[in-house]
């Protein structure tokens, strides 16, 4: 097969997502907990797109000698897109929302930015 | 509208009329009218109730609800105590209330309270239960926070527990009419398809939402509290009726379930394991409220002890479970209703004419206010015991039916708890209206008039009840369709004892007599000062100064030091401080304010789910 494996795709995508996690999870730094939620959201969006995809198959856009049969599955495609959007919004949003922090706590680890608790 | 509804919805039309118009004057003429109501169509239905069928019925639509009221011999009997102390209460209130959200709230527990006696199935009696806990709740809510959360806090457990109650009785027998579930409950008695642990569990969960409102140990701790936080005139139908509602609901528990709980709990040592728990529960109520009564230093908390203790009477009387038993207890309702709600009334004027609560700041008060210190002194004698009053009919049949029904450690308590009783009556009697006067006190007037016919509204039956006991014990006999207590209307009769009560009487006027010649034409009266009389000679120091004002029963709090280290009082609030706590642990905890923490709590949930096989 000169294709890789669809598994492979999965593997990676599911791959990105721990990574993200972990970055999340353990690094202190806000900024690169953001970098880690941006990696999951990449995973995330190769994972949907890895799903609708048909071995063999071209892009879904109807055109001479390409009807639904040859196309892969568009609806992946669809939401991927809008999730980009989201996934750029909320990270511009924490991103600002980092800024305002670090003018108010003059750092960015989170084990000190504790006064949020309520 | 059916002669019943008007009955049942006039105090609360009446207290939302004078809320509204809340004039001086015109309200209180609202309420009293509001209040009579009652009385006036129950005595009217006298006739009906003595009669062949006695059995009165009207049914409500609400809401989908069909709900079920009737009149019968017992819940007449309950009405009837219930409107003559709601009477009373709102003479009392003419002059002493403040202000008309008093007026509002206080008919509306009369309602409240009519609407659980008259109900025929457990949707109305549910629906007025929790009316008569939210108007009360509210009367205590006015003067003090604290003391009204522990009662709500406690009411919510009990109407709970309630209806959990019910709905396990409504799953088993499909219905919820009292008729109906007697009728199934009973035939479930032979068949026992509802099982023991269950019957035993729906027993508990009725004792506990019945015993929070008649203030059973050990669920009586809101109380003093809650009966001292509120205007006496009012405490005067809390105390007399509302508690009441408690002894009504374990009647009912006999009446509904009795065989039903008989054959799923058994015997014990030849007594019914049900009303013996029953019998108990009110002995260690009569004896822990008469000594904490004792050693109260301010008259409301007495009272408001002693009220616990009274109704622990009618639980006991109850849990004997004899046909005599409960009508002793069904007595103590009567004459516990009419003795404690005059004292409170007593009360009331005491606090409305001198602003004093406490023991120490009274005295000599007999001279200024002498028709309440007459009214005062008929509710002493009627409490503790003394013939011929009506305490002393109740109380008699109570100790007949529990030495007949050979429960010797119960009727000691009972002993026990007259015995305390008198303790604490004799020393209102002394310090409040004996002795020397403080001289902040001498300008003190006789209570006003609508008070004192609220305390006369209460005073004559004391007396008719006392002297004619037999008025009350034929009626009850109509409730068990057979004779339980023979004799005259002067005179009770039981398989063990007679009680001449006109005898009784009789002698005492004679004896008052005799007594009252000696004093006139005898030895000739010397005036003492008050200092002379208790001190035998000796010198009294300062730190152990025991007058009837003061620490009067300290010998005895320290004879009890061991046993008052414990306190319900203190274990609930120690528990509720423990919920607290644990709370507050938690959010410490979790709640951290770390972002990151939040997402290890998301990601570990997610791996559980995933775990799971629910991602």
């Amino acid at each position: 097969m000169s294709l890789p494996h669809i598994s492979a795709f999965y593997f990676a995508s599911i791959a990105l997502v721990l990574i993200g996690l972990y970055a999340v999870l353990v690094k202190k730094n806000i900024l690169k907990m953001l970098i880690g939620l941006s990696i999951m959201e990449t995973g995330v969006n190769l994972l949907l797109i890895s799903i609708g995809y048909i071995s063999g198959r071209s892009a879904p856009i109807l055109s001479e000698g390409i009807g639904p049969n040859q196309a892969v599955d568009p609806i992946p495609q669809a939401l991927v897109l809008t999730a980009i959007v989201i996934g750029v919004a909320t990270t511009a949003m924490a991103l600002s929302a980092v800024i305002v922090l670090y003018k108010r706590y003059g750092t960015l680890n989170v084990e000190e930015i504790r006064r949020l608790r309520g | 509208m059916n002669e019943l509804m008007i009955m049942l919805f006039a105090p609360l039309l009446a207290g939302f009329i004078a809320w509204i118009i809340d004039v001086r004057g015109i309200r209180e003429a609202i309420g009293i009218i509001g209040a009579a109501i009652p009385l006036g169509i129950l005595i009217q239905y006298y006739s009906t109730i003595t009669g062949s069928n006695p059995h009165v019925e009207y049914s409500l639509s609400v809401g989908g609800f069909k709900l079920l009221f009737q009149l019968n011999t017992i819940n007449w009997y309950f009405a009837v105590i219930a409107s003559l102390v709601g009477v009373a209460m709102a003479f009392g209130m003419a002059s002493t209330s403040r202000n008309s959200y008093e007026w509002l709230f206080a008919l509306m527990s009369y309602t409240g309270v009519l609407g659980v006696f008259l109900s025929g199935d457990f949707v109305g009696f549910f629906l007025f239960w929790e009316l008569m806990t939210f108007a009360s709740f509210m009367m205590v809510l006015r003067r003090n926070k604290h003391e009204s959360l522990k009662y709500f806090v406690l009411s919510v457990i009990g109407a709970y527990a309630m209806l959990i109650a019910i709905g396990i009785i409504y799953a088993k027998t499909g219905a919820l009419d009292f008729a109906s579930i007697r009728q199934a409950l009973y035939m479930d008695a032979m068949v026992g398809s509802m099982s023991k642990s269950l019957t035993a569990l729906v027993f508990l969960l009725f004792i506990t939402a019945f015993g929070v409102k008649a203030g059973a140990f050990p669920l009586h701790v809101w109380a003093p509290g809650a009966y001292s936080e509120v205007d006496q005139s009012y405490t005067t139908f809390f105390s007399g009726a509302l508690s009441k509602a408690g002894a009504y609901g374990f009647l009912l528990l006999y009446i509904l379930m009795g065989a039903k709980l008989y054959a799923a709990l058994g015997t014990w040592h030849g007594h019914m394991m049900f009303s013996y728990i029953i019998a108990w529960i009110g002995a260690i109520t009569v004896v822990v409220a008469s000594f904490l009564a004792v050693l109260q230093e301010d008259i409301r908390k007495l009272f408001a002890y002693s009220s616990v203790g009274q109704v622990g009477y009618i639980l006991l009387g109850l849990g004997v479970g004899t046909g005599l038993g409960i009508t002793g207890a069904l007595f103590h309702v009567l004459s516990h209703a009419v003795f404690k709600g005059l004292f409170w009334l007593v009360v009331a004027a005491l606090i409305l004419r001198t602003g004093k609560t406490e023991f120490k700041d009274f005295g000599g008060l007999a001279e200024k206010m002498p028709v309440t210190f007459a009214m005062a002194l008929i509710a002493v004698m009627s409490l503790s015991g003394i013939p011929p009053f009506a305490g002393f009919a109740s109380k008699w049949l109570i100790y007949e039916a529990a030495i007949s029904a050979h429960m010797p450690l119960v009727a000691g308590a009972i002993f026990l708890g007259s015995g305390l009783a008198f303790a604490y009556v004799v020393r209102f009697l002394y310090a409040v209206w004996f002795g020397q006067r403080p001289s902040d006190l001498e300008d003190v007037k006789e209570a006003p008039l609508p008070l004192l016919i609220g305390m006369f509204i209460l005073a004559i039956p004391n007396l008719v009840f006392g002297i004619a006991p037999g008025l009350v014990t034929k009626y009850l006999n109509k409730l068990f369709g057979q004779t339980v207590v023979g004799g005259t209307y002067y005179k009770l009769v039981t398989p063990t004892g007679t009680y001449n009560a006109l005898l009784v009487t009789v002698l005492l006027i004679f004896g008052i007599a005799v007594a009252g010649l000696i004093y006139i034409y005898g030895a000739k009266a010397r005036r003492i000062p008050i200092t002379n009389t208790y001190q035998s000679g000796n010198p009294v120091t300062e730190d152990y100064n025991l007058s009837i004002r003061r620490n009067f029963y300290r010998p005895l709090a320290e004879a009890l030091e061991f046993w008052l280290k414990y306190s319900w009082d203190r274990f609930y609030e120690r528990l509720a401080g423990m919920f607290e706590d644990f709370a507050d642990f938690l959010r410490e905890g979790f709640y951290n304010g770390n972002v990151q923490s939040y997402s290890w709590y998301l990601a570990i949930i997610l791996l559980i789910l995933a775990l799971w096989g629910v991602l």
